[in-house]
């Protein structure tokens, strides 16, 4: 064999290893889990009706047992074999009722996506409209940083100003949040610096500014920034100079420049930040748990953690989690068709 | 005007007319495009004011400039239609839509491209994209239309085309055109007057016709048309005459600059005007060492006997077959220049 061959063998080995490590990814860790949440979502387990009565029942049989076992150490040599059969039967009657209250029957259906009750529907409703919140604040924050990053005429300042984004990613989410925790909490930095300009009163405990809804958004839009910025980062940057002095040679404003030429160029770019933005903060559970703690209203990612973890209840908390991923499905294929972007330039 | 330490473009005066067709010739990087910029606003000059209409531009933006500017790159918005394109200054000076459309076309119909409105730019040949661009930038009804190298991303045939077209452009509309280029023959055919620069320095501002016939230094000499210098010095002056002493012998040549007896100088002469010696008093012998057919003319190399290599072009009169192979050549004191020594165009 020539090493030639050898050589494309060798690669198509290596290619063919991409591939199955990508696959075992895809499957693994996105389909399969995915998979059975869906499943999980899909079934119930049916309690017996008469499940009480039956608890019931056995509790009294349990009772005679033990009644029929005292009368047994009391009983005369001769009554013995009659009081020990009767013992085993009641046994037996026992274990054929607990084996009817040990399996509940599992139930297939879609009953699990129709019990949401009014309370977490509008919980559900909110955490959407916080989520369109938070990515348009976003927007209109990570939209002139990343335009003045992208036209920075210096090498330097361009660098300088993405390593001043970036170097918050070093730090851990958590303590991310809780600096802003620091900040808006009742005795936190704002309120003592508000105390401080005689602005707030020291005696009225501060303003509550932790039950607001804007502090998580705050705390959201800082979690998620890079997100937003660098998808627009990068659609700027590769806007030609010239297309932006021609539109300001002839005269347009910046609010026309914008309009006409650089959104409508950066459009793949601004669907991406916005997209990931949105998912992000649709699922954001540590952000409102740490910002809120139970002060502020619930997002829904908060309903389904405790669904799963304090309700014990995976099938309800599986049906919460597939709801909220098929409304931001759905949100994002409308944003998408609304900025007509296509899956192929969101994949650019 | 400098960049850093750089010096782009040196002080200096240059008084373009209102309505002619005026060309900035240079080799690349000479400061042709920074002299634009300069003009058009982009860039603020170090020192020095820039007047147009006879009003101070200093502080006004781009936009509020009298000029339009057409890129190297053209700069059209791929993303709107030619119409669009051609209207966007109109847009941004707030004309409703239905004027915008109507202008746009009718300046489409000035540049020859009036069924192409609704097209992309994409969609239209190099040659239309570059009539576009002049649409749009003539849309803003300018005073003085900057145009930094457009045809240099055509093919030598369209180039040639556009030349004329404009040109006659140009004529139509009657405002002043300053015309970016590195290519002679554009600047030649095209201009009313034609600025040569070099190294950010404007060597000589003439008509074209001067130009080739009065170069003022050895730079133009050889950057516009073709030129044989050879060393010399000036022997003795006789009123706008001089005796020139080279290595080939002593000729009869001009003095325009007047050089001083004794000075050292190079001797000019175009290569078509070393005509057949009969009749010449200035005569050079040489072996003919390359020759080049090229159908109205025929262009050969001669090589003298001190090793002096001159170029030579003559007319196609139907007997250039019987060119022998050393011929002796001639040229009249009119003809040739004794210009100051410098620096050449093949240097940069
Ligand atoms: N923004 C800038 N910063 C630093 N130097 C610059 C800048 N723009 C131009 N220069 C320098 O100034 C000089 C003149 O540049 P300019 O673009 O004016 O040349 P040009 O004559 O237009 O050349 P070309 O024919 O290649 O377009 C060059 O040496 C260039 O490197
Ligand atoms: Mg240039």
């Amino acid at each position: 064999m020539s090493s030639g061959a050898l050589a494309s063998l060798d690669r198509r080995l290596l290619s063919g290893l991409c591939w199955l490590l990508a696959a075992i990814w895809v499957f693994g860790l996105v389909l399969l889990p995915q998979l059975f949440m869906i499943e999980t979502s899909l079934w119930w387990l049916e309690r017996d009706p008469q499940a009480t009565a039956l608890s019931q029942r056995i509790d009294r049989l349990y009772q005679e047992v033990m009644l029929r076992e005292l009368d047994l150490q009391a009983a005369p040599v001769e009554r013995r074999p009659l009081l020990e059969d009767e013992i085993a039967r009641l046994r037996e009657e026992i274990a054929l009722l607990e084996a009817r209250e040990q399996q509940p029957v599992k139930v297939y259906g879609f009953a699990n996506y129709a019990r949401m009750s009014g309370l977490h529907l509008q919980v559900f409703l909110r955490t959407l409209a916080y989520s369109v919140l938070v990515t348009l604040l976003s927007l209109a924050v990570c939209y002139p940083v990343a335009w003045t990053a992208a036209r920075a005429r210096s090498r330097r300042g361009r660098a300088l100003l993405l390593l001043a984004l970036v170097i918050p990613y070093a730090i851990n989410e958590l303590l991310r949040v809780y600096a802003w925790l620091m900040i808006f909490d009742y005795e936190g930095l704002l309120n003592a610096l508000l105390v401080r300009l005689g602005l707030v009163d020291r005696q009225s405990g501060g303003i509550p500014f932790l039950t607001y809804p804007f502090t998580t958004f705050v705390a959201m839009v800082y979690a998620y920034i890079l997100f937003m910025v660098f998808p627009l980062y990068n659609a700027f940057e590769s806007l030609d100079e010239h297309q932006v002095e021609a539109a300001r040679d002839l005269g347009a404003s910046t609010w026309l420049l914008h309009r006409r030429v650089v959104v409508p160029h950066a459009r793949p770019g601004i669907a991406v930040g916005c997209v990931m933005t949105f998912m992000l903060s649709a699922g954001s559970y540590s952000v409102p748990q740490i910002m809120s703690r139970g002060l502020g209203g619930d997002w829904f990612s908060q309903l389904v953690y405790r669904q799963f973890f304090e309700a014990n209840n995976w099938n309800i908390g599986a049906a919460y989690a597939f709801s909220l991923l098929l409304a931001c499905l759905v949100f994002v294929g409308l944003v998408m068709r609304l900025f007509r972007v296509g899956i192929r330039e969101i994949a650019r | 005007m400098r960049f850093d330490r750089l010096v782009a473009v040196e002080p200096t005066d240059l008084d373009i007319r209102a309505g002619e067709f005026f060309s900035l010739l240079g080799p690349s990087g000479c400061g042709k495009t920074t002299l634009l910029r300069l003009i058009s606003g982009f860039l603020k000059p170090t020192t020095g004011r820039i007047l147009i209409g006879g009003r101070d531009m200093a502080g006004i933006p781009p936009s509020r400039r009298p000029t339009a500017l057409i890129f190297q790159n053209l700069a059209l918005f791929p993303l709107m239609s030619v119409w669009e394109n051609v209207a966007f200054g109109l847009e941004a000076r707030g004309v409703a839509k239905a004027e915008r459309r109507r202008r746009a076309e009718a300046l489409l119909e000035l540049v020859a491209l009036a069924g192409s409105a609704d097209k992309k730019p994409a969609e239209l040949s190099g040659g239309q994209r570059q009539r576009v661009a002049i649409a749009r930038a003539l849309a803003v009804e300018p005073s003085v239309l900057l145009l930094d190298e457009p045809l240099s991303a055509l093919d030598l045939k369209l180039r040639q085309h556009m030349r004329h077209e404009l040109r006659a452009i140009q004529r139509r509309v009657g405002i002043t055109f300053v015309y970016i280029t590195h290519d002679q023959g554009e600047a030649l055919t095209m201009s009313d007057r034609v600025a040569v620069m070099r190294r950010g320095r404007i060597e000589q501002v003439d008509t074209p016709e001067r130009l080739y016939e009065e170069p003022a230094t050895a730079f133009v000499a050889t950057f516009v048309g073709g030129s044989n210098l050879v060393p010399a010095r000036v022997r003795r002056k006789a009123g706008t005459e001089c005796l020139a002493e080279t290595p080939l012998g002593n000729f009869r040549a001009r003095n325009p600059q007047d050089l001083a007896e004794g000075a050292e100088g190079l001797l000019f002469v175009r290569p078509e005007r070393l005509r057949p010696a009969a009749g010449h008093d200035n005569r050079i012998r040489g072996r003919v060492v390359e020759r080049a057919f090229e159908g109205p003319f025929l262009l050969f190399t001669i090589e003298t006997s001190q090793g002096q290599r001159l170029q030579v072009q003559w007319l196609n009169e139907g007997d250039v077959h019987a060119l022998a192979a050393e011929v002796e050549v001639g040229f009249s004191a009119g003809d040739a220049r004794i210009l100051p020594p410098g620096p050449l165009a093949d240097e940069r």
